[in-house]
């Protein structure tokens, strides 16, 4: 007969130094008893855990997790605490809709002075965590259950009005010379030139999806000199966005704006502007918009009402596929690193490798990098050559900052503030404890 | 199954910190079968390893004549190199190789040999002089011109010296201007120009330049000046390698896989390559 | 005198296939799309002779991570273990010829010199089993490299669509020899192919150019477009760049094998800073010089199948082919 070895769930504490770390220290100077199946990790503040350490911490065995720091207010580096808070709303949701188990992943204010909160949080945690057992449903597999997929037939291709002004207005940039190089679309796909008689090869159809802003961020546009570049009012976002993140001058960049008729693409069902805003000048002409339907089913929704075990076995799939070839990285317009977290090595944060745990990291930082800021253009979801429903993803965090942060919609609004570069008194914290 | 990426494991059995930021370490096989069967030419190198942090390419510094170790030196950079800064000896870490295709020696027998060399270039220099010493009455006049950015940047100072000391060895070594210290016995230039400045006369020599490309730019026509040609100037490449054995497709400059055909080429089959490295 | 078989009776033949424990692999439909999977049930075969999968099978002889050794490290010593010997067999089914052809051109690569067991020793244990197209798109080009729709080169055995379900079955070697063994039944009628796609360029012209003009403008010219990303080389069924990381223990202590693109910004990066490949036209370059003119030189074999998936998979629509067109 075997004794059964009661298991013991093995906890991973991220504490403030000014604040929780000095409150666990009271709490041990003051003799409270707390269960030993924590480990602390001390940093200078909550502003700075990075959500990887988090994930870290689960890919390494963690059963739990404990985020803690100083109350908001008496941060000791002013305001880290209150940018942590608003990215953990955001983290949550994007853990949520991965399945995530979020009762394994407790946030706390406890200060310096709270030896007692500290051993009371420590110990719920441990007692809770012990009954819920170890978590092995981290990365489990299990039966895929396949979303409803959108029927796509590929449609004529049909030239939009506009398309040979646009040619002209290329051609005449291009000979006076202050422009050096349009960005544009061509037969097979977005073409950058730099010759007036180069304009015959620009196009403007209903297969133009690209989002040419993601051309803004190469060094070898760059070098080419002031650019002209031909958007839909769905790319001009990404322009909003890369002008408030101070990536681009706007006086350095020629707008050519199109008014769009709707492309060949499932995410124009969803269009609510068909005309640039900030444009230099608007060529063609714009089409109604397709009225509001329940045509196609609602992925995220569908998703959200699977039991989690079966949303996260859904993205173990899905991931598995992935091959780590960041064409999804590449054609974003505001994935513009000089050198992104994954390339980074010192220390390896994202297992570089298409492995569960480096797929499943590397998708998870994509996404959170992109919170606030992913203007839904889709690119990402059309460029994955397995076709991993990326999307979904980056619709979570967009539906998430508009629901918790007063309709906030990234690229739209230029004067409003970057929605992770800024954070409110108020922002709620119901699940700190 | 044969693994050929798995390392043999070395211990650790000597590290001597040469500037601030540059080590040689000399490590001996765990294995004593695979230390009887090893052997290679100098000029190889192989790819070390620091469990934990990875690979890195380094020369095999040692003369293939020392069979009781194996010695490598490295400048500390990067991911890898940091790892191996902190090892200590006793430690265990990796080694694979020999790989390359090291030094011609044999068409070197019989020549004057000039090595000339910068900065970190030093080591894949050292192993050819201490072999060439070893075998003595192969080679003719041994000529070392060895320069670096500072007195401080100098490696194998102590070696630099010994050498000077052997029959028919000269030994010049150099700083840049403005790298001098108040006791520097020296000379104060570039290595180019100070090799032009000796102005040696030498019979018939095999070259070893090794340095930034442009420290072999600038040397390669004073060579010419001297006779000598490109077909007897000899250089190592280096580049960014994963495999070392022709497999991952990193390494070519153009057609030519450094990890094979390399990384000792001459100057004429160098000439023939595009500008890929 | 033709061997024949139908669809059913292969399905019939996967599911004993698959209840043995020998993965079969197939294209699967999945997300809008086929890709080479293993197949979870015979139900689910539905591979035919116009489908073109988005990736290769490259993966079930190279994969995407493959661990070479694991390592403990314990104080100062270390143990290294092997991971578990690739066991059994497996089978491919419905291959396109341009997939298969891929394996005789990667095999000289990955036997040069020093022989890559990990990768022969699943040549060994695989059986592919092709199916001729009856369809090329814009963006096939396999006659342009010296193949075509129904060359055989690399296939085990090859099967020629008679009519809807109907198949004829044509064993090239061996090992096609034994898996079709007694389950064929002779027919008269031959299966069909498509014509072959006309040549979209003269592959020696592309080596010959490739060669002579490294400081042309014409890589940038047509280069710049380019995202930089790893689509093209990780669907292309001969792409064989790796990387070997250790990402220490999170990553589970070992040493890994990984794809890499030459088109990545670091591929070539060195430590110290120099990247001899810095800009996205010279990467473009490198993939045009090393399929067409480098592979070439050292193997005979141009390392390319003309299978199309760099330009149905690239976010930009260029692929190789845009490239070798201009030339």
């Amino acid at each position: 007969m075997s004794d059964t070895i009661q298991f013991e769930p093995k906890i991973i504490a991220y504490v403030c130094n000014w604040c929780t770390y000095l409150g666990a220290d009271l709490a041990g100077t003051a003799r409270l008893e707390y269960p030993p199946n924590v480990r602390i990790v001390k940093l200078p503040c909550t502003g700075r855990i990075d959500f990887n350490l988090i994930i870290k911490a689960f890919e390494v065995g963690a059963d739990a997790i404990i985020v803690s720091g100083c109350h908001p207010g008496d941060c000791h580096y002013t305001s880290g605490n209150y940018h942590a808070r608003r990215r953990w709303i955001l983290f949550r949701e994007l853990l949520n809709l991965l399945g995530f188990d979020l009762d394994r992943i407790h946030f706390a204010w406890i200060s310096a002075a709270e030896g007692k909160k500290f051993q009371q949080v420590v110990t719920e945690v441990t007692e809770k965590t012990r009954k819920m057992g170890p978590y092995s449903e981290l990365y489990a597999a299990g039966s895929a259950h396949l979303l409803p997929q959108p029927p796509h037939a590929p449609s004529p291709l049909e030239t939009f009005s506009g398309e040979s002004k646009l040619r002209s207005e290329a051609r005449r940039l291009l000979i006076e010379g202050d422009v050096k190089a349009v960005i544009g679309y061509g037969e097979r796909g977005p073409v950058i030139i730099t010759h007036p008689e180069d304009a015959e090869r620009l196009v403007w159809n209903n297969r133009c999806t690209a989002n040419l802003a993601m051309y803004l961020k190469r060094k070898e546009v760059k070098a080419l000199g002031k650019a002209a570049i031909v958007v839909k009012a769905c790319d001009e976002r990404a322009l909003v966005v890369l002008e408030k993140e101070s990536q681009l001058l706007r006086e350095n960049l020629h707008v050519i704006g199109m008014a769009c008729e709707g492309l060949e693409s499932p995410k124009c069902v969803a269009c609510t502007s068909r005309t640039p805003r900030f444009a230099d000048q608007i060529i063609g002409e714009a089409a109604d918009l397709i009225p509001s339907q329940e045509s196609s089913p609602n992925k995220l929704d569908a998703l959200m009402q699977l039991p989690r075990a079966q949303r996260m076995a859904y993205w173990v799939e899905e991931f598995s596929r992935c091959v780590k070839c960041y064409a999804c990285r590449q054609v974003c317009p505001l994935c513009y690193c000089e050198r992104c977290l994954v390339d980074k090595n010192r220390p390896i944060t994202i297992d570089p490798a298409a492995s569960t745990k480096g797929n499943f990291a590397w998708h998870i930082t994509r996404a959170l990098h992109l919170a606030g800021r992913c203007v839904g253009c889709g690119a990402c979801a059309k460029a994955c050559p397995v076709g991993i429903d990326l999307g979904l993803m980056n619709l979570q965090l967009a539906k998430a900052a508009k629901e918790h942060f007063g309709g906030y919609q990234a690229g739209v609004d230029l004067s409003a503030e970057l929605l992770i570069g800024s954070f409110a008194k108020q922002d709620k914290e119901e699940f700190i404890k | 199954m044969a693994n050929i990426y798995k390392p043999d494991l070395m211990e650790v059995i000597s590290v001597r910190q040469q500037t601030s930021d540059v080590k040689s370490v000399a490590i001996r096989f765990l294995d004593p079968e695979r230390a009887r069967n090893f052997s290679f030419t100098v000029g190889q190198f192989g790819i070390f390893s620091v469990f934990g942090s990875g690979e890195s390419t380094f020369n095999i510094c040692s003369s293939s004549s020392w069979k009781d170790r194996i010695e490598f030196c490295f400048r500390k950079v990067g991911r890898v190199t940091d790892a191996m800064w902190q090892v200590e000896v006793g430690d265990v870490i990796g080694f694979r190789g020999p790989y390359g295709n090291g030094y011609p020696v044999d068409l070197w027998k019989g020549h004057d040999l000039v090595f000339l060399g910068g900065g970190i270039a030093m080591p894949p220099i050292r192993c050819a002089v201490w072999y060439a010493l070893e075998n003595r009455d192969q080679f003719g006049e041994i000529t070392v011109v060895y320069g670096a950015r500072t007195v401080a940047d100098l490696v194998f100072v102590d070696e630099l010296k010994e050498w000077s000391t052997r029959e028919r060895v000269r030994v010049i070594t150099c700083v840049d201007p403005g790298g001098e210290t108040p006791d520097w016995k020296g000379e104060i230039g570039l290595v180019p120009s100070v090799f032009e400045r000796a102005n040696l006369s030498l019979h018939d020599p095999v070259a070893l330049v090794i340095g930034p490309p442009i420290m072999i730019k600038n040397t390669l026509p004073i060579l010419e000046k001297m006779g000598v040609v490109p077909g007897s100037v000899y250089t190592s490449l280096e580049n960014r390698m994963k495999c070392g054995v022709g497999k991952c497709g990193r390494c070519n400059v153009g057609s030519h896989y450094v990890c094979k055909e390399g990384p000792v080429l001459t100057m004429d089959t160098l000439r023939g390559l595009p500008l890929d490295f | 005198m033709s061997e024949t078989i139908t669809e059913t009776k292969l399905k019939h033949l996967a599911a004993e296939w698959i209840v043995a424990g020998t993965p079969v692999i197939s294209p699967v439909a999945i997300k809008g799309r086929f890709l080479y999977m293993p197949l979870l049930s015979a139900e689910a075969l539905a591979f035919s002779p116009e489908t073109r999968p988005a990736n290769s099978i490259k993966e079930f002889f190279f994969p995407k991570a493959e661990t070479l050794y694991s390592y403990r490290v314990q104080g100062s010593s270390i143990e290294l273990s092997e991971p578990s010997e690739f066991a059994g067999q497996q089978i491919i089914l419905g291959a396109r010829p341009c997939d298969a052809a891929a394996l005789p051109i990667l095999d000289h690569v990955f036997n040069w010199d020093s022989v890559d067991d990990f990768y022969n020793r699943r040549r060994t244990a695989t059986t592919i089993v092709t199916i001729a197209c009856t369809k090329s798109d814009d963006a096939c080009f396999c006659t342009s490299v010296g193949l075509g729709p129904s060359a055989t080169n690399g296939s085990d055995a090859m099967l020629l669509e008679i009519s809807t379900g109907r198949y004829e079955v044509r064993c090239i070697t061996e090992k096609g020899r034994q898996l079709f063994a007694g389950v064929t039944e002779p027919g008269t009628e031959p299966g069909h192919v498509t014509d072959a796609p006309p040549r979209k360029f003269d592959s020696e012209k592309v080596r010959a150019f490739a060669e002579t003009h490294f400081e042309d403008t014409f890589w940038a010219d047509h280069g710049r477009t380019c995202v930089g990303c790893g689509a093209c080389a990780f669907t292309c069924p001969t792409c064989h760049c790796f990387d070997i990381v250790d990402a220490g223990p999170s990553a589970g202590s070992a040493r890994v094998r990984t794809w890499d693109s030459c088109q990545s910004s670091q591929f070539t990066q060195h430590a110290s800073g120099h990247n001899p490949r810095n800009s996205q036209p010279a990467r473009q370059r490198q993939r045009v010089l090393h399929k067409f003119a480098t592979y070439p030189e050292k193997f005979d074999a141009i390392l390319c199948t003309g299978c199309g998936n760099c330009v149905r998979n690239c976010p930009v629509g260029l692929g190789v082919l845009s490239i070798l067109t201009e030339i």
